[in-house]
């Protein structure tokens, strides 16, 4: 460690030297590494955007039952009584039309002028149903027994597709992963190994000065993590940007999708990209010195 | 601090490079070996270094034995040597200031005490004005000395230079063999390889001569 301070001039003018003597090779592997890095970035934001909007959904599993419009308001009270009693609720309460109007505009925000358009109100009032998630299906069942109950709407379908959804992208996910690991560690380490050929002589000198092995090979190992790093540093950035504005795109039009808060993602993401590109960099030079090692 | 006996070496092509060799060499001796073109010279020095291994007898150096297999002991024994190789093996697009800094860098000096060092080395063997002069932009006669300082520098107990008199002219060739000679001292010992046996005027050392591979005869200087 003592070594690589008092070398510190000394070692970074031995990475100048390694990048500059293979300089075009060296500037397309940092940004291929940049590149990889973001699409890694974006489809792991993909991820965690569609897991916390389950979990939200999830969260606020509900039911909405609809009634006859024949029945009486005290009957529907009745009704709603009744349906608190079912094993599984945790609330029920009495959306009247005027409520579910509110409601809606809430949630179109600025599109709610369409509603302008109707002479009427066009919403019924329903019994709106907390439940607990995992006794969903108990409680259709109950709810379908309960007479005056004309129909149920539930948010399973919705839970059902974003679930697949969500599916669909941890698996380009995992495969981006990996896709990442491998084309990282191969760039890192042909580069390195390429920079080692280009140094063969310089190294034979060192090794017949004494040098240690670790001398001679952290100038590579820098190397290494400066494409990785500097990669990973040029894509969060753009990660980072690129988020600003599906955010833009995605919460002024469509309020009503839970996304988890920007600034938690983008943290998450640099922490993520930081040690996946200090871990893939010193893996790369490894790889690339030991193949150079076996190579000589 | 050398101690070869019955050295052999033989070459993976089968060439006998060096064979009996029977070598003792005490702290602070000056040796010179000569010999014919091809007489096991350099492959004397690359024992010693550790570059080559003895095929059979046994070699010491400095305390450690030079065998095969043994990387981490080859690598002390050459942290505490000083070698001036016969093609400098100094690195090119560097100053000269920087090429004999390289050659204790990993002594575990400081920074200050590297660069402190090396321009005192590079004083000594008379470059001061060429110390930020790139490698390839220095004569012969200045890449020999240059590669000498950084030889030097190290403090080595045992220094190896291998035809350092090599194309250069006789005012030169002496200047450097001067140099080489006042490192020797009672801790240092210096070894040289030369075909310029007419400019060792000396009255001390050992004067080796090689034929064939073999010792041909041993003249103490006096
Ligand atoms: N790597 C090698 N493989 C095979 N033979 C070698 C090798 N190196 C040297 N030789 C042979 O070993 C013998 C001794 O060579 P060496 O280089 O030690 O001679 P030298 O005395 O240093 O000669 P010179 O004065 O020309 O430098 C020569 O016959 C040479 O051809
Ligand atoms: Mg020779």
């Amino acid at each position: 460690m003592k070594h690589l301070l008092n070398n510190a001039d000394y070692f970074l003018k031995e990475v100048k030297a390694i990048v500059r003597i293979n300089l075009l090779s060296n500037i397309l592997s940092f940004i291929s590494t940049a590149l990889i890095f973001f699409i890694l970035a974006m489809v792991i934001s993909g991820w965690w955007m569609s897991n916390h909007v389950i979990a939200v959904i999830q969260g606020e599993a509900e039911i909405n039952a609809y009634f006859a419009e024949s029945i009486s308001s005290a009957e529907v009270i009745q009704l709603a009584d009744a349906i608190k009693r079912i094993d599984g609720v945790r609330e029920a309460q009495l959306i009247n039309e005027g409520q579910a109007y509110a409601r809606m505009v809430e949630i179109l925000g600025k599109e709610a002028r369409v509603l302008e358009y109707f002479d009427e109100n066009p919403f019924s009032p329903f019994i709106e149903i907390k439940i607990h998630l995992e006794r969903m299906d108990a409680v259709l069942a109950e709810l379908h027994l309960l007479s005056g109950i004309e129909h149920v709407r539930d948010n399973r379908d919705v839970l059902e597709r974003l679930r697949n959804l969500a599916g669909i992208i941890r698996f380009l996910g995992y495969l981006i992963v990996t896709a990442v690991g491998i084309s990282t560690l191969v760039i890192i380490s042909h580069i390195i190994r390429q920079g080692i050929d280009n140094n063969r002589e310089q190294i034979n000198t060192l090794r017949l000065l004494g040098a240690p092995e670790s001398f001679i090979a952290f100038p590579f190992l820098l190397v290494g993590l400066l494409l990785s790093i500097g990669g990973g540093i040029l894509a969060t950035m753009l990660a980072a940007y690129a988020l600003r504005y599906v955010y833009a795109q995605v919460a002024g039009p469509l309020p009503f999708i839970p996304l988890p808060p920007r600034e938690t993602l983008v943290l998450n993401l640099i922490i993520l990209i930081a040690s996946l590109s200090t871990f893939l960099g010193i893996a790369g030079s490894l790889f690339g010195l030991f193949a150079a090692k076996n190579n000589q | 601090m050398i101690e070869a006996k019955n050295l052999c070496l033989r070459y993976a092509d089968g060439t006998l490079a060096l064979h009996d060799i029977n070598l003792h060499v005490e702290p602070g001796e000056l040796v010179y070996i000569t010999g014919p073109s091809g007489s096991g010279k350099t492959s004397l020095l690359k024992l010693f270094m550790g570059v080559e291994f003895p095929t059979s007898g046994t070699l010491k150096v400095l305390d450690h034995a030079v065998t095969k297999g043994q990387a981490s002991n080859i690598r002390r024994l050459r942290m505490a040597l000083g070698p001036v190789f016969q093609d400098f093996k100094l690195v090119k697009g560097r100053s000269s200031l920087e090429n004999i800094m390289l050659g204790m860098r990993f002594f575990g000096f400081s920074s200050r005490e590297i660069k402190e060092n090396a321009r005192e080395a590079l004083i000594r063997v008379g470059l001061e004005h060429k110390a930020e002069s790139l490698i390839e932009n220095l004569s012969w006669g200045e890449s020999q000395r240059v590669s000498i300082a950084r030889a030097v520098v190290r403090k080595p107990a045992l220094i190896l230079a291998d035809e350092p008199t090599g194309n250069l002219d006789r005012d030169n060739a002496l200047n450097i063999l001067e140099i080489l000679k006042a490192c020797k001292n009672e801790k240092t010992a210096v070894i040289i390889t030369t075909h310029a046996t007419h400019l060792i005027n000396e009255n001390d050392g050992r004067l080796i001569r090689l034929n064939g591979g073999a010792v041909e005869r041993t003249d103490e200087l006096k």
